[in-house]
């Protein structure tokens, strides 16, 4: 399945799917779609609240990562950092490529949701950068998307406080298996990635000797 | 245990400020200046993701609205309730992948309801914190580039997210 068209459908799918359940469910006396359209318009207003949100976030940060790779930090931890790495990314050589995904793997284990997705989006486009702007994602993008998308969070802290709220004896006492459920997580995106990778890198030898 | 976690949590990002900004004093790097620069630079990835952002708010607010959620929910029921995953949960699982905050809100609810130490509250709170929003990070992480083919990146977020659930259930019955 390739990434854009996979998109296209999803997109396409979901809103298709919304369109025929709201006409579906109108009675003959009913309001029509007003509701729909005031929901459609509310969301997008809440996607650039949202976005404008982000824009101090990214700005902040963006602002002291480039700090530090200015007085040499990144340089210093990504050697600290680099087996781990090179597990997942064994091509990638550039130290501040590696470094930002590492930000982005710590910010989300940390739980810090809009931070992680700053350094995860800067992270893409260096990837992208090195990939040469192609339309096929590298290994290392498809493994660092991956790899994010099934992070485990160390302390999922919304969700003890909805918990806490509601009155909870021990709000905290899901974190030990959430924690294990979603390291087992990461693992088999890691371990699927990585299989594909192979499967990848197999056939595309078999095409250059077939040439 | 548990607390130590929440404290690492509750420190790393003052901690890393601090580091990025002692680290930078003391190599008399131009901490202002570059600081400055790399704002820009974060200002601009961020509107330039805005159309990505919109398109997926979007779609989950007429998914909501529509009652399409609820339709997947009954399509799903049948699949998933061999599994061992109760049907009270499904609809959290269809929103999981594609938002953060109507998640959130269905795990209130679910605490509401059942009560927080209930085992299916239990349950997504764990999901919850062991599974992330798959739909978005991949258009907003692929938006910010030029790569029209994702490859296997789906097939592995999705496989990962749904060992993950899986495993939340069963943990929640022996822990």
């Amino acid at each position: 399945m390739s990434g854009v068209s996979c998109l296209n459908k999803i997109w396409f799918g979901m809103l298709a799917m919304g369109f025929l359940c709201y006409a579906a469910g109108q009675s003959p006396s009913g309001e029509g779609f007003g509701n729909f359209t005031q929901g459609m318009l509310q969301s997008c207003e809440d996607a650039v609240y949202f976005v404008l949100g982000l824009v101090g976030i990214m700005g902040l940060w963006s602002g002291f990562m480039n700090i530090a790779r200015g007085s040499g930090l990144i340089h210093a931890l990504a050697n600290r950092s680099r087996s781990f790495m090179k597990y997942l990314f064994p091509k990638e050589k550039n130290e501040e490529t590696i470094m930002m995904m590492l930000m982005g793997f710590a910010a989300n284990i940390f739980g810090a949701g809009n931070s992680a997705t700053v350094f995860s989006l800067q992270a893409m486009r260096m990837l992208d950068e090195e990939n040469g702007g192609r339309e096929e994602a590298s290994d290392e993008m498809c493994m660092f998307a991956a790899v994010n998308m099934s992070m485990l969070q160390l302390v999922p802290i919304t969700v003890i406080q909805i918990r806490a709220d509601a009155g909870s004896a021990a709000p905290e006492d899901i974190i030990l298996p959430s924690v294990l459920s979603g390291a087992a997580a990461t693992a088999v995106s890691i371990l699927l990635c990585r299989c594909c990778e192979r499967r990848a890198a197999v056939r595309g030898r078999g095409r250059l000797s077939a040439r | 245990m548990n607390e130590i976690f929440a404290a690492v949590s509750g420190f790393f990002l003052p901690a890393l400020l601090l580091l990025i900004l002692l680290h930078g004093f003391v190599k008399k790097a131009p901490v202002y200046d570059l600081f400055v620069d790399g704002c820009r630079e974060g200002i601009q990835s961020a509107v330039e993701i805005t159309p990505y952002i919109i398109a997926v708010f979007v779609v989950i607010q007429i998914m909501t609205d529509s009652g399409a959620l609820g339709l997947l929910e009954k399509l799903c029921a049948p699949l998933l309730t061999p599994l061992g995953i109760p049907k009270e949960l499904i609809s959290f699982m269809i929103m999981r992948p594609v938002s953060g905050s109507g998640t959130l809100a269905i795990v209130e609810k679910i605490a509401g309801v059942y009560g927080p130490d209930s085992f299916l509250c239990r349950c997504a709170s764990v999901m919850m914190g062991s599974s992330e929003t798959i739909l978005y990070a991949v258009a907003v992480y692929f938006g910010a580039t030029h790569v029209k083919k994702m490859r296997h990146t789906v097939a592995s977020g999705v496989a990962g997210y749904a060992v993950g659930v899986w495993l939340a259930v069963l943990l929640c019955r022996i822990m």
